[in-house]
């Protein structure tokens, strides 16, 4: 394998592979996608997240919650007015503080917080806001505190807003359009109009070729995963381990398109295929989808270890812990494919290259 | 250094119950032009395939350039250069960026690829994309691919199949040049005129087995038959066809006979063509 000739064979894919129709439209399809998704359920370029605030006494927490630029803050005046403002959707969720709240908190004694969420508040409204809460009241009492918070969903909205439920499907969209199609349609077409013998015919080898190929898919998939996810506004508070995790799913994605274009002939097959195993990769979005289907039905899917991290990370606030047991499955996944995609190169080369 | 530039031993390849070349041997020296000639099936396909690395022989090997083609397939794939007979170029692309293209891939520096172009007489065309050329100006630019890296053995999969007379004659002119220049070349055509014009040697392909190997001349003489076509005028002014074999012991008597006796108004001298050898061998055509 020579890197030099890798690089040649990826500039090649990126001048004259993004003037295929499949590379316009694994770009243009996620975008369009988002865009249509967030116009219908009017969340295009949401706010910051809004809560309202009905303090019973006069505590610090007010003033500590409204210097901060992460949330909108407003006061109520009465519960009822803060529960009305929460059904109207004018606010994401809206707290009740007792009087002796800085108190309480200060001592490290028990305190409740009553919040009310409106059912359509995304959830990563939710998670920004429930995380504000937490670090405000750690800062006010200088450590730890057991503080209890009791919430009230309201308004006529579902527990999770579409939005929501339909970002996993948008981003696998993204990871795996230009991941898998791109190495698998450009394989196909070598094929087809028989450049692949030309190609291999130079001191280039088949895993070069294949590996420019993947390199193609691989970045165009975290590119679009990204660029979908700061389009949802969904980066959530961790960018870096959910970069870590789209660049994992993108191998995944990646590996599947060469695997395909490994024993496609044409592009009739490979449509075919596609269509066919397309459920297969997209099965576990109807977990996120629909939350009354029982998750482990998604698990018996790949690419619910790809979906299920970014969820957690970008819409409930998680952090390492919380993915770390999907994201090594998903790099186990990744190792496993990458085995049968090395096998299916090496005992399938001649027919490959198509002699 | 051997002085053979292609060795093929005992070479073999079959698919399941059919043999398509079956134990082979030649050889092929430096600076030669060999003819690979068969009809469609009689493994010639097969046998470059496995000469220049492409399929794996299930019998035997290849040696190219002193290497066991097996064992060395990216330095020999290196040195050699390779004109498909279907076109396999990159159509959205100019003919200079396919150029370009495969030799950044051989790593040939500094490489121009305009003087390629002119060389099949493409050089006004270059930045034209190759979906807009002719059946002929892409066959000429395969021709001017396989050269990029100025390899020491060309393999020719029928390089003037289908051509216009001109573009056969550019390809032609090419592979005369690069004989020149020192290089080995693999000719493998159904155009009899085109192998007898252009090899030092013919290989006879058929059925997986080399039939024949030799100079086409010494095919002739071996296998051919040579005689002279003569134009008589009878009395009545009428013009009748005369034939006299060449190479037989009585030749000399008849042709003295003929002038002797009858008014002779043309004479040509007829020889065999391959085609005629390669019926001859096999009681078949090669278009079979």
């Amino acid at each position: 394998m020579s890197p030099r000739r890798v690089g040649i064979l990826l500039a090649k894919e990126f001048l004259y592979g993004s003037r295929s129709y499949m590379f316009i439209f694994s770009i243009v399809g996620p975008i369009v996608i988002s865009v249509v998704i967030s116009l219908a359920l009017g969340t295009w370029l949401a706010d910051t997240p809004k809560m309202g605030i009905f303090d019973e006494g006069n505590s610090q927490f007010v003033v500590m919650v409204q210097e901060l630029d992460s949330v909108e803050s407003q006061e109520y005046d009465s519960v009822n007015a803060l529960k009305q403002a929460v059904e109207d959707g004018k606010i994401d969720m809206g707290i009740i503080l007792s009087s002796g709240f800085d108190d309480d908190v200060t001592q490290g004694k028990p305190a409740e917080i009553k919040a009310y969420i409106w059912g359509e508040s995304l959830a990563k409204s939710r998670a920004i806001i429930g995380i504000t809460i937490s670090d405000t009241i750690r800062e006010l009492a200088g450590q730890e505190t057991p503080v209890e918070i009791n919430t009230t969903i309201l308004g006529e909205g579902a527990s999770i807003p579409w939005n929501d439920r339909l970002l996993p499907f948008i981003v696998l969209v993204a990871i795996f359009l230009g991941g898998l199609m791109l190495p698998a349609t450009s394989l196909a077409t070598e094929k087809e109009k028989r450049t692949l013998p030309a190609l291999t015919l130079t001191p280039v080898s088949l895993s070069d070729v294949f590996l420019a190929k993947g390199l193609l898919g691989f970045i165009l998939s975290v590119f679009m995963g990204i660029l979908i996810l700061i389009l949802n506004q969904a980066f959530g508070s961790q960018p870096l381990l959910l970069i870590l995790v789209l660049v994992f799913g993108a191998i995944m994605a990646a590996e599947l398109g060469m695997l395909l274009g490994a024993f496609v002939k044409d592009f009739a097959t490979l449509f075919t295929i596609w269509k066919t195993a397309g459920i297969i990769l997209f099965a576990p979005v109807f977990v996120f989808l629909f939350p009354q289907i029982p998750e482990w039905v998604g698990k018996i899917f790949p690419t619910y270890y790809i979906l299920q991290p970014i969820v957690e990370l970008s819409q409930l606030g998680g952090g390492w812990s919380d993915i770390a047991t999907n994201t090594f499955i998903l790099i186990g996944l990744d190792i496993v494919i990458l085995i049968a995609l090395l096998a299916a190169i090496k005992k399938r080369q001649y027919a490959i290259i198509g002699t | 250094m051997t002085d053979y530039a292609i060795i093929a031993e005992d070479l073999t390849y079959y698919y399941d119950d059919l043999t398509a070349v079956n134990h082979i041997n030649f050889q092929v020296a430096e600076g030669e032009i060999l003819g690979f000639l068969g009809p469609n099936g009689a493994g010639k396909t097969t046998t470059v395939k496995m000469l220049t690395g492409q399929m794996k022989p299930r019998g035997g090997r290849a040696v190219l350039l002193g290497m066991d083609v097996a064992k060395n397939i990216e330095k020999v794939q290196g040195n050699i250069g390779v004109c498909f007979e279907t076109t396999n170029l990159y159509e959205q692309m100019t003919a200079i960026e396919n150029l370009n293209l495969f030799a950044r891939l051989f790593g040939v520096k500094p490489f121009y690829a305009i003087e390629y172009l002119s060389r099949v007489g493409l050089e006004g065309r270059g930045k034209d994309k190759v979906e807009t050329y002719s059946k002929g100006m892409k066959q000429r630019l395969m021709v001017a691919r396989s050269l990029v890296n100025r390899p020491q053995i060309l393999f020719l999969d029928e390089p003037t199949a289908g051509l216009d007379p001109a573009s056969s004659e550019a390809i032609r002119e090419v592979i005369l040049r690069e004989k020149e220049r020192g290089a080995t070349v693999f000719l493998t055509t159904h155009d009899m005129m085109e192998a007898d014009k252009l090899s030092d040697r013919v290989v006879f392909m058929n059925q997986g087995n080399i039939v024949a190997l030799d100079t086409p001349l010494n095919l002739k003489r071996q296998y051919g038959r040579r005689a002279l076509k003569v134009k008589v005028a009878t009395g009545s002014g009428a013009l009748e066809d005369r034939e006299i074999v060449l190479d037989t012991p009585e030749t000399p008597s008849n042709i003295q006979e003929l002038f002797m006796h009858e008014q002779v108004v043309t004479v040509h001298s007829e020889e065999a063509t391959l085609e005629d050898i390669f019926i001859n061998i096999t009681g078949r055509g090669l278009t079979e």
